[in-house]
């Protein structure tokens, strides 16, 4: 189970366990981190579960979908490391990955 | 009407008719008040405790969203932790064996399951069904002038796209509308409950599932049934072949009712609202944002309910493990603390996505995404195909005196029948 490390919209900074059978979008909810509101639950049609990953660690992460991808045109605070954290399934290889939340909806 | 007298809402065909003005009328004892008339029961009704309680899977267990606060629990809680007592207790929740019902890992499994069925592009693929199939079902109501939207068009067309979504062979799929057809919806006044026995829909095409997947998973093709019935979980395992037979009569079950009425909401509002449908008409790219309202204002889910786990808070009110909570999505998405002028139907209203009719957290509508495409495309037809859709007063009565009979649910919101007349 890895710990990655996030920065929430509001600054402030926390480890979080991520359970390597669920998703990251699932870890941060589960943590209570209500900026990110998770409208759609993970099966890809709101991008509410928008996060920046730390371009050091973007080429970590295995490579998005074309679905992911066309739905993240659609998000204003796109950035060239942008996610949506329910397609972000992790392992010990992600140790210390760092990921900030963004303003999403 | 005295705020002061609470009705039962369960019960009361009065508040059937209008929970709104019911819930309405139990606001000013705060978001979060506990029943008069069933004391065991906790009633949210602001916009932000209703949240809380729905993103909180910690502290409250989904074990009694199908049969709702109302029914006993199947066992006496006992101290501040009653997470072991649910579980050797699960299986006799009505509906507990309900994706709705799971909670913690199981949820997650089963869930990740169905989110690869609603994907974009697996959406896309079944488009194409809904484009022609609803076209097809509009023209032919168009031509005869009118319609009964709900048994005529709403439930065979929303059946059917989730029968193609699962790749439901073309001969089976009439009978799955049949069963349908003729059976009533979940959380019925007169059951506190559903009822399940071998009549039951979900039973019969629980049948045809079970064939479907043990003979794919020996003898794989290349199709959407294979996929489902060959899908593992997340930690590679492959579901017992029970479990995806529940899942897949679970999306019939939970799919076909909700957008149905929804649609039917839907009809009812432009029905009755002649400016609005011309401006949906000259413009369809509002019928989205439509759409959304609809699903606020009047969406066809009125209530959730959860039972606390261990000894928790909502809100600033204590809530101690065992209590039953009902989260009264109808009424959260009309609290004036998160919508300005809630009782007004308005296009434009900022974030509007947010609201509660999907719910929200682990256990938000899977199939929202699908809904969304399905009502959007025969609500582009019907406003293509007329030059106006009219209540038909000779069923429903004229406008000052309008008979509706809602399905009597506690559980869902939406019309019996809606008799439209289509104008070419």
């Amino acid at each position: 189970m890895p710990t990655v490390k996030l920065t929430r919209v509001d600054g402030q900074q926390q480890d979080l366990d991520v359970d390597s059978t669920g998703t990251l979008m699932e870890a941060i909810r589960d943590a209570n981190c209500d900026e990110l509101l998770a409208l759609c639950g993970g099966c890809l049609s709101c991008a509410t579960c928008h996060v920046h990953i730390d371009p050091a660690d973007f080429e970590r992460l295995a490579p998005m979908s074309d679905d992911e991808d066309a739905l993240l045109d659609g998000v204003e605070n796109r950035c060239p490391t942008s996610r949506l954290s329910c397609q972000l399934w992790l392992d010990d290889s992600h140790e210390g990955l760092k990921i900030q939340l963004v303003e999403t909806g | 009407m005295n705020a002061n007298i609470e009705k039962d809402y369960f019960t009361d065909y009065g508040v059937l008719k209008d929970p709104y003005e019911y819930f309405e009328s139990m606001r000013d004892r705060g978001g979060v008040y506990r029943s008069t008339v069933r004391p065991d029961v906790i009633i949210v009704t602001g916009f932000e405790e209703s949240v809380e309680v729905l993103r909180n899977a910690e502290d409250f267990s989904s074990a009694i969203a199908p049969q709702g606060p109302a029914l006993p629990l199947p066992f006496e809680p006992k101290g501040g932790d009653i997470r072991e007592q649910i579980e050797a207790h699960r299986n006799e929740f009505v509906g507990g064996d309900l994706l709705v019902a799971y909670d913690g890992q199981q949820h997650k499994f089963s869930r990740s399951i169905l989110n690869r069925l609603f994907t974009p592009s697996r959406l896309k693929a079944n488009e194409e069904f809904i484009q022609a199939y609803s076209e097809k079902l509009v023209k032919e109501m168009v031509a005869k002038g009118g319609c009964e939207l709900i048994n005529e068009v709403a439930t065979p067309f929303v059946t059917l796209v989730i029968a193609d979504l699962l790749g439901v062979p073309e001969d089976d799929r009439e009978h799955f509308r049949e069963v349908i057809d003729n059976a009533p919806p979940p959380g019925n006044l007169e059951t506190e409950g559903m009822v399940m026995d071998e009549n039951s829909p979900l039973v019969i095409m629980g049948g045809y599932f079970y064939n479907y997947v043990t003979e794919r998973r020996e003898n794989p093709r290349e199709d959407i049934l294979t996929e489902l019935a060959t899908a593992t979980y997340p930690d590679g395992s492959l579901p017992d072949a029970l479990e995806i037979v529940r899942l897949a009569i679970f999306l019939f079950g939970a799919g076909q009712d909700t957008s149905a009425k929804l649609l039917g909401n839907s009809l009812r509002r432009l029905g009755e609202d002649h400016e609005l449908q011309a401006q949906l008409r000259a413009d369809p790219s509002l019928i989205p944002d439509f759409i959304e309202e609809v699903l606020r204002i009047e969406g066809s889910t009125k209530m959730t309910a959860r039972i606390a786990v261990r000894d928790t808070k909502i809100g600033e009110m204590d809530i101690p493990a065992g209590t039953k909570v009902m989260i009264a999505i109808a009424a959260a998405n009309r609290d004036a603390k998160r919508w300005e002028s809630p009782a007004e139907f308005k296009l434009d209203r900022p974030k509007l996505r947010e609201h509660l009719a999907f719910s929200r957290g682990p256990h938000v509508c899977a199939g929202a995404p699908l809904a969304r495409v399905e009502v959007r495309i025969i609500l582009e037809h019907l406003l293509e195909n007329t030059s106006l859709i009219d209540i038909d007063e000779e069923k429903h009565g004229d406008k000052a005196n309008r008979e509706m009979d809602y399905e009597a649910s506690f559980i869902i919101r939406g019309l019996s029948e809606l008799h439209l007349k289509l104008s070419a």
